[in-house]
């Protein structure tokens, strides 16, 4: 396990290079930054000796093996909106999107793993067609639109949930039924799907064999077995939740990564937007990595050396 | 001699499939005994309801599928009338059942030794270390060296054979009183099928349990059994002491049967086969349900369905050929009523 550990954490390398590429290049993209930096009525000497201290005029692999040394000791330059260090202002939202994060996915579990399991052991009953439907509507309902309607039922109308910010518990209520309602949608189909499959599997009638009751057979015996695909859809959702938030904090104004994210790109602050998308894409790798972790603490025929 | 009261007494027992496409009735009044200590089998081909049998006896036959009528006595019990819970304290107890295969009936998650003493601590009233003591003897028991090992280890890490025994110990771990084996060596190759057997004859003999055998492995069915129910198309057929069974066999599909099994002393280029398939539940004929691939056939068998009927001391057949003995009988019931 110790030694799997160290050969990925070491195969993370060669991706957080070509990341730190696609970072880098993204600056290009959106034009020359030192237009966007300089007032429209600056002259050409000003450009010629920002150009310059910028490094501008120097090759692009000179300009790359720059931005990689500084990258490397998690500077992504200034932030010209906040006058301040890009990585830091980034790290000081990071915290507010994970707790998001974390609380929408608590709801998803805890809404989709008893709906799951329910609808299959109950397989075309009402609950069933209930839960299936329920589903269907929740995967089809945008965020944005979910969220505003969540705001003027519950805080507009009965006054029961603050309309936006982070402070108490209840602010995080309503972003986190918006953004955890479509995962639980997906999360019950898969396990409803999963269950009906592991309920016909010889074990789980060894389980009923020795007399064991009907929810040890159900929670023991097979819902554990269809864990693996539940493990990887909540690490897949949770890194699109750090990374991807974006319009359920602009529409709650929750002060994390995502509206960060939002404001940088409208007001082209690249030093953010990159801090930003180099958080995100370490948050995936390491989504990844405790996912493979999990399987192995769940399923023992997984061998990783 | 005063007549025992059976272990297992299984009295008309119909268990039908209700599905989309109509019902299926998949065991069709099926009735035997099984005496304390005796080991009995279930022989017939794939779909004639012997599996279902034995899952209506231990109550876990699956939805669709429902006992409709008939009683399953256990040790006069009536099993049919039992509440969930009160069956759920019966398995795994005081009836237990070993399945067809070994390398999915274990659940991949969990250790056998946790498996093993899953059933113990659910139905003894053991501590933690005392069921962990019980399960090594078990392991043991079952003929697996090193058993302090072996309970830490996960059945991916273990044979076919090695597995089966670990079922073995799951099943026989409460002592129960009827172990039913659904095939416990179809699944397994031929040295491990004898050593399979060879284990359960030995802890037949120690722990004096019944055992039902569901196979269509005649050799098994001479191994060990005592006596053998033939079934066909959810119908008993037959029902014989071993010995008497493969002697003179009285149904013409009981013959067949043992036709068809090869022989080590005969040069065949080609196996006796029954001819024609299992009827399915749609067309079942209208008489007796043999009589589309039966040789000896006449008018009243494709009319009229013949009962099970006693034709000497331990044989009893379901057949119109053998009318004559079901007459006979008759007489004896009158003369013994007179």
């Amino acid at each position: 396990m110790k030694r799997y550990l160290i050969r990925r954490i070491l195969q993370v390398i060669p991706v957080l290079l070509i990341i730190s590429f696609i970072v880098f290049s993204l600056v290009f993209l959106a034009g020359n930054p030192v237009a966007l930096m300089l007032p429209e009525d600056a002259s050409q000497e000003q450009v010629e000796a920002l150009t310059e201290s910028l490094g501008l005029n120097e090759p692009f692999y000179v300009q790359y093996g720059m931005f990689l040394g500084n990258a490397v000791q998690g500077d992504f330059g200034q932030s010209y909106r906040y006058n301040q260090d890009a990585m830091s202002i980034v790290l000081e939202r990071l915290p507010q999107t994970l707790e998001l994060a974390a609380v929408s996915m608590l709801f998803a579990t805890i809404i989709a793993v008893p709906l799951g399991i329910w609808s299959a052991s109950k397989q075309n009953s009402f609950v069933d067609v209930f839960a299936t439907g329920a589903s269907v509507l929740g995967k089809a309902m945008p965020n944005f639109w979910l969220g505003i309607m969540l705001i003027l039922l519950f805080s507009v109308n009965l006054s029961l949930f603050p309309v936006s910010g982070r402070g108490s518990f209840m602010h995080i209520v309503l972003p986190a039924i918006t953004l955890g309602t479509a995962i639980a949608a997906e999360m019950t189909r898969l396990i409803r799907s999963n269950m009906l499959e592991v309920m016909q599997q010889d074990y789980v009638r060894t389980a009923q064999s020795k007399g064991q009751k009907d929810s040890v057979v159900t929670y023991r015996h097979a819902f554990k077995n269809c864990l693996i695909p539940v493990v990887t859809i909540m690490a897949l959702q949770t890194s699109s939740l750090i990374g991807g938030a974006l319009v359920t904090e602009v529409v709650f104004a929750w002060p994390g990564m995502g509206q960060l994210l939002v404001q940088a790109v409208n007001a082209r602050d690249m030093a953010i937007v990159q801090a930003c998308v180099f958080v995100i894409a370490i948050a995936v790798i390491a989504m990844n990595l405790v996912a493979d972790i999990v399987y192995r603490l769940i399923d023992p025929r997984i061998k990783y050396d | 001699m005063k007549q025992e009261q059976p272990l297992l007494d299984v009295r008309h027992l119909k268990t039908y499939f209700h599905t989309e496409n109509g019902t299926v009735p998949s065991v069709e009044g099926v009735s035997f005994q099984i005496n304390k200590g005796e080991v009995v089998a279930i022989v017939g081909e794939s779909g004639c309801g012997k599996s279902v049998t034995s899952y209506s006896i231990m109550g876990l036959v699956k939805s669709p599928g429902k006992i409709e009528a008939g009683e399953v006595l256990l040790d006069g019990t009536d099993l049919t009338t039992l509440s969930k819970r009160q069956m759920r304290k019966l398995r795994g107890n005081d009836m237990s059942m070993i399945f067809q295969e070994p390398l999915t009936s274990l659940n991949p998650l969990f250790t056998v030794g946790f498996q093993i003493s899953e059933v113990i601590v659910l139905h003894q009233d053991v501590t933690k270390k005392e069921a962990r003591q019980k399960t090594i003897e078990m392991i043991e028991k079952v003929g697996i060296p090193n058993a302090e090992k072996i309970y830490s280890n996960f059945p991916h890490q273990l044979s076919g054979g090695m597995r089966q025994r670990i079922m073995i110990a799951i099943a026989l771990a409460c002592n129960p009183k009827l172990l039913i084996a659904d095939e416990p060596t179809t699944a397994l190759d031929v040295s491990i099928q004898a050593q399979i057997l060879d284990l359960m004859k030995k802890l037949r003999k120690e722990l004096e349990t019944s055992i039902l055998i569901i196979t269509h492995d005649l050799g098994v069915v001479a191994e060990m059994v005592d006596r053998v129910v033939v079934m066909y198309a959810g119908k008993v057929v037959e029902e014989g002491t071993v010995y008497e069974l493969f002697r003179d066999p009285k149904h013409p599909y009981t013959k067949g049967l043992l036709e068809s099994t090869p022989k080590i002393h005969e040069r065949k280029d080609e196996l006796y086969s029954i001819k024609g398939t299992v009827p399915t539940p749609a067309n079942m004929p209208k008489g007796c349900s043999f009589s589309p691939r039966c040789a000896f056939a006449g008018d009243k068998c494709r009319e009229q369905q013949p009962e099970l009927v006693q034709v000497n001391s331990g044989q009893k057949v379901s057949c119109w050929l053998h009318e004559e003995g079901e007459v006979s009988l008759h007489e004896q019931k009158q003369t013994a009523a007179t």
